[in-house]
């Protein structure tokens, strides 16, 4: 039985959905049978992150409105076999679904795989409702700014309120030079303002760039060191414990890599 | 621009201490909705109650604060008590 895991974040832009590809095609690398889910209905966007778009012919409210079976919607991965998509439709606005059909859908879901993962939208309305619905958990993300982190704190406050748990938090973008500058939030003071578990730090890279113009997760990439961050949150899922990346101020990413491949050889 | 600030001894906070101190309020105004207003009547409420019990509380007096310790928010309140006499009630 899946556990249903839904990704969120009250403020939009923070990364919920390259979040999303990532961990679950970390997921699947490691063996997991994943579903992943665009719950952002009208604004469809995890289908070409995860460079999907041409396959698409159903989408979530074709299966909910009964139009094609659930089977018939899900998209496979290009390179994983157990990894697919259930697209957001692009057409429709965010009210074609309701929390009950978002319950249902998961229910049919859930025997099949082993994690499903739902990008929710920005917001804390009726889509965000719809996402958190059927949630084992939530996993919120936040970048290190101020309106991030309010909103962030909201979305606690919300996620505690319909019985979900005390979600569990990703500080995406962390610039280590800025922090240690005195410049940037770090990730002590965005988890002594929010009070909630870390499960993730993501540092800011321009690889995400690279492999989303491409429509490939960045945990395929060696050299990202965001991709090494979120296979090991997807590793923290499975229940490893994995410590968090040393991103304390390094001279350099280049240098932190080679200092990488070091460690590993010794 | 911060350079020249600095050397010219006008220093600023770092802007991360800033914005952790403006969340931290932001954060109790939202999770609470504890406005200046309503601390104020919280505390004329909390001396009317603790007056039935102990002799001479002043609502001036009342400090009440939002804490955050050990991963819980605290409302602080202190409290100064004058002694009196028993009967002096």
């Amino acid at each position: 039985m899946a556990r249903v895991i839904t990704i969120t974040s009250g403020k939009g832009g923070v990364g919920k959905t390259t979040t999303t590809a990532n961990l679950g095609t970390a997921l699947a690398m490691r063996g997991g049978r994943v579903a992943v889910i665009d719950a952002d209905i009208g604004l469809r966007n995890l289908d070409v992150v995860m460079g999907l778009e041409n396959r698409i012919v159903y989408d979530i409210v074709d299966v909910v409105e009964g139009r094609c079976r659930l089977r018939q919607a899900l998209i496979k991965d290009k390179r994983l076999p157990e990894l697919c998509l259930l697209p957001a439709a692009q057409t429709r606005d965010k009210d074609s679904v309701n929390p009950e059909q978002m319950v249902d859908l998961l229910a049919q879901l859930r025997p099949d795989f082993d994690f499903v993962l739902v990008d929710s939208p920005a917001g804390i309305e009726g889509g965000f409702r719809n996402a958190i619905a059927g949630a084992d958990e939530v996993i919120i993300v936040t970048t290190p700014e101020v309106s991030a982190v309010r909103d962030a704190d909201r979305i606690v406050g919300l996620v505690e309120a319909a019985e979900k748990g005390t979600p569990r938090l990703i500080v995406n973008r962390i610039k280590p030079r800025l922090v240690s500058r005195g410049e940037m939030l770090s990730v002590e003071d965005v988890l002594e303002l929010l009070a909630i578990d870390l499960i993730g730090i993501v540092p800011d890279d321009e690889t995400i760039v690279t492999s989303t113009n491409r429509g490939e997760a960045a945990v395929y990439d060696q050299t990202s060191l965001a991709g090494r961050a979120f296979l090991n949150i997807g590793r923290r899922l499975n229940g490893e414990e994995v410590p968090f990346l040393d991103l304390s101020d390094q001279p350099g990413m280049i240098e932190r890599l080679f200092g990488m491949f070091g460690r590993r050889r010794s | 621009m911060s350079f020249f600030r600095e050397l010219f001894g006008g220093r600023r906070e770092r802007s991360a201490e800033t914005a952790k101190k403006r969340l931290m309020m932001v954060l109790v105004d939202d999770r609470y909705k504890l406005t200046p207003e309503l601390i104020e009547q919280m505390k004329l409420e909390l001396a009317e109650v603790l007056s039935r019990y102990l002799p001479h509380v002043d609502a001036d007096q009342i400090e009440v604060s939002l804490l955050h310790e050990d991963d819980n928010d605290r409302l602080h309140a202190q409290i100064p008590l004058r002694r009196g006499q028993h009967g002096d009630v």
